[in-house]
């Protein structure tokens, strides 16, 4: 079985943060973790191509998962592989999207990553293996990727008993009962003594622990960020008022305010007659910019980033969210403000 | 008024509602309004006078029924034609004083219900059409509509354009029902007193969050806003004579229109057990700050062990921010020992894979899917189409073959358990 190998930059052997940009490109043959993989498969089992990418380029960058399909495609592989990414946001979303391109575009592939990992969401219909948190952990979830790679081969399906992850997909369909009679019969069940029973499995988000304060705003770069889907009088790139799909950038060079009537707020959640009336109720450039005047922060990021954050369904929204960070980052950006509405 | 406090003395203790159900299987636009074998006539001029409105510029009445092959797009709220038959008003507050009602008898067209349609500001898109792909998945389609299109005065103000639509349409429904009060009622149902005295079945009662969140955004109870208010308990005959009435024109797929509030699907469906004691509905807003979010939870959880509730069913009206003030009010109940039992429409992505809830209960556990808001629906296209001519969401012609998300599709995945749709994975 002709195997292709996804890894990201640091397992490539190309580099660490530094060297998060790299584009993608092709090694032949396994290359780190993909030679350990290819220990624990039987001789039937080539890993012909290693492909990679660097973290921040993958992640921010909107042609990365096209990119690094075309060179999927070029090794002619029988299974796309991707990670073990751990609990990597980025790396877990470079897998998860290359993973799912690659199975709409009738390659089969398997992901590798931590439940947590924001990437899960994002892989199907690709299914997703558990591996551990962090790269120390490498030679167990190895191990049961390669149970799972040779289940596909033999062209079973994998289940939890594999290590699968994430949520199989759930669809529409109309109930025999309303749901008002179905929410009755849940509440007698449960006065009886069921506790288990449900339509719905609770979700688990897991918790963002803030940074620490910057020591020294006096010298950082600080990005302005909002979900109130503040944009150009007139919406010209058309962003969404609800279920965004899609995140926008606009310059702030040169502007010291953002006046009434050239900015304006689509944000279909919330009254926006007062954000139109002082964008800065959205965006606070104009305090911003006294900071930087006083040299109480040092710059103001160039551009703002902005999307609507309503409707937004989490997985979207996690997206953004590492997208963001791997955009500021490569920015050379320190600290964010970003506004809620 | 009198009228029912005699009947009420000679019936002794009684003092539940009984409504007078006619059934429509017909419905068209006339010269004069009536009612006969079923048969709803809408007497155009009847009808349009009830609109009178310096708002106002003009209305059109349509009527559409089960199977025809019409869309309507933009529908802002439906409404159940009801009105009282022994004097008095329903929709107390707006149409009358704002006293309590829920008492003596109201007529009830079954089967029929007054929609209005068209343009206003924050108001969602909402579409359903009477046949072909994608009926199925709104309520409405299975009912004789009368739509409401409008025309706003040039330079009135949207949110009295509102007021004035609104007011006219529970006018016609009014009217409507009142051409059924001489016609001999098709069947009658008694809504029970709630009893004081436990039955010793276990007592359940509704939790029915309302929208409060402004202008176009609001639901009116007996005539004004809950917004800043903490819960309140309601007797549901009072929802049935329209104690509740929807301003609220977001999202589409997740708003209770007036007609949910007049039918409370979940109260009928605990009326409908004999396995439960219907406690009543306590009605409580949903403020939009946390802070204030965890407040009238623990208010309403508070008011229900006052009522020795054993279980309550929790509902919404909204989106993700909506989803918080069920989850912490599901905690809050478990918390204090009552069971309950929150109903959600997911948000799971197209492919139905993403966690489908923005706000989880964090012990509380037992949920019911009114469907996956992101998933697509296809719906086959119309002869012709009412509320508009565009629809702007996926810029389309109003009577086109499209493809939205079923979020769009007015009362699909409706919070009150109005609807049967469901999200699971398949078998």
């Amino acid at each position: 079985m002709r195997i292709v190998h996804y890894v990201n930059q640091f397992f490539a052997g190309v580099g660490g943060e530094e060297a998060a940009g790299t584009t993608p490109d092709v090694r032949e043959g396994a290359v780190g973790p993909g030679r350990a993989l290819v220990a624990q498969l039987g001789s039937e089992y080539e890993i012909v191509a290693t492909v990679f990418c660097g973290d921040d380029y993958a992640a921010s960058d909107a042609s990365a998962t096209e990119e690094l399909l075309e060179l999927v495609r070029e090794a002619s592989p029988d299974l796309l592989v991707a990670g073990p990414a751990f609990t990597s946001g980025r790396y877990g979303l470079a897998c998860a999207r290359l993973a799912a391109a690659s199975v709409r575009a009738g390659i089969p592939a398997v992901a590798a990553m931590h439940p947590e990992n924001p990437g899960v969401e994002e892989a199907a219909p690709a299914p997703v293996i558990e591996s551990g948190k962090i790269g120390r952990e490498m030679r167990a979830s190895l191990q049961r990727l390669a149970g799972a790679i040779e289940k596909l081969a033999r062209g079973e399906e994998l289940g939890e008993q594999d290590g699968r992850v994430g949520r199989p997909p759930r669809h529409n369909r109309l109930a025999d009962q309303t749901a008002a009679t179905r929410s009755v019969e849940l509440i007698l069940a449960r006065l009886a003594g069921d506790r288990e029973r449900t339509e719905v499995l609770l979700p688990s988000f897991g918790s963002v622990t803030p940074s620490a304060p910057l020591e020294h705003p006096e010298g950082a770069t600080i990005a302005l960020l909002t979900e109130g889907a503040l944009v150009p009088m007139g919406n010209p790139d058309r962003l969404e008022s609800a279920r965004a799909t899609r995140w926008l950038r606009y310059p702030l060079d040169g502007l010291d305010r953002l006046e009434e009537g050239e900015y304006q707020s689509v944000h279909g959640g919330f009254s926006t007659v007062a954000a139109n009336a002082d964008p800065h109720r959205l965006l606070p450039l104009d305090v911003a910019r006294d900071l930087e005047r006083e040299g109480r922060i040092g710059t103001l990021h160039h551009e703002y980033l902005t999307t609507a954050g309503n409707g937004t369904q989490v997985a979207t929204a996690r997206s953004f969210g590492v997208e963001w960070a791997a955009e500021l980052r490569q920015a050379g950006v320190q600290a964010a403000i970003l506004t809620a509405t | 008024m009198s009228a029912t406090r005699v009947r009420d003395d000679e019936q002794g203790s009684r003092t539940g509602l009984r409504l007078l159900i006619h059934d429509v299987v017909e419905i068209g636009v006339g010269a004069q309004t009536g009612f006969a074998g079923g048969r709803l006539t809408v007497g155009e001029r009847e009808a349009t006078a009830l609109f009178a409105h310096p708002s106002l510029a003009s209305v059109r009445v349509s009527c559409c029924s089960p199977g025809e092959s019409v869309r309507i797009i933009k529908v802002l709220d439906a409404v159940e034609p009801r009105c009282k038959g022994d004097g008095g008003d329903v929709f107390p507050g707006l149409l009358g004083t704002a006293q309590l009602r829920g008492r003596g008898e109201t007529h009830v067209l079954r089967g029929a219900a007054v929609l209005s349609a068209g343009f206003l500001p924050r108001a969602q898109e909402a579409v359903f059409q009477m046949s072909g792909a994608g009926a199925e998945f709104s309520p409405l389609s299975g009912t004789h509509n009368v739509v409401i299109e409008f025309e706003p005065a040039p330079d009135a103000a949207w949110q009295d354009v509102a007021a004035a639509l609104r007011l006219g349409v529970l006018r016609l429904a009014v009217h409507l029902a009142q051409a059924a009060v001489d016609a001999a009622p098709d069947s009658i149902e008694e809504l029970e007193p709630l009893s004081s005295e436990s039955s010793g079945l276990p007592r359940v009662a509704a939790v029915t969050n309302i929208q409060t969140q402004g202008a176009f955004k609001d639901v009116l109870v007996y005539g004004r806003s809950m917004a800043g208010s903490l819960p309140t308990w309601i007797d549901p005959c009072e929802l049935a004579d329209g104690a509740v009435v929807s301003a609220q024109y977001g999202h589409p797929a997740l708003k209770n229109p007036t007609f949910v509030h007049q039918n409370n699907p979940v109260v009928a469906a605990l009326r409908a057990s004999d396995e439960v004691e219907l406690a009543g509905v306590i009605l409580c807003p949903e403020p939009v700050s946390e802070k204030e979010k965890r407040l009238v939870s623990e208010h309403a959880a508070r008011l229900c062990a006052a009522l020795g509730l054993d279980g309550a069913i929790v509902t919404k009206e909204g989106g993700g921010n909506a989803d918080g003030d069920v989850a912490l009010k599901l905690d809050a109940l478990e918390d204090i020992g009552i069971l309950a039992v929150g109903l959600f429409a997911e948000m799971a992505g197209r492919d139905g894979t993403a966690p489908g809830l923005v706000v989880a209960p964090a012990r509380a556990t037992a949920l019911i899917s009114t469907g996956n808001y992101d998933e697509l629906v296809a719906l086959g296209a119309t002869d012709r189409a009412l509320g508009g001519e565009r629809l702007g969401i996926i810029d389309a012609a109003a009577a086109d073959e499209l493809e939205l998300p079923i979020a769009a599709i007015y009362g699909s995945l409706n919070p009150l358990g109005w609807n049967r749709v469901t999200c699971a994975v398949e078998a």
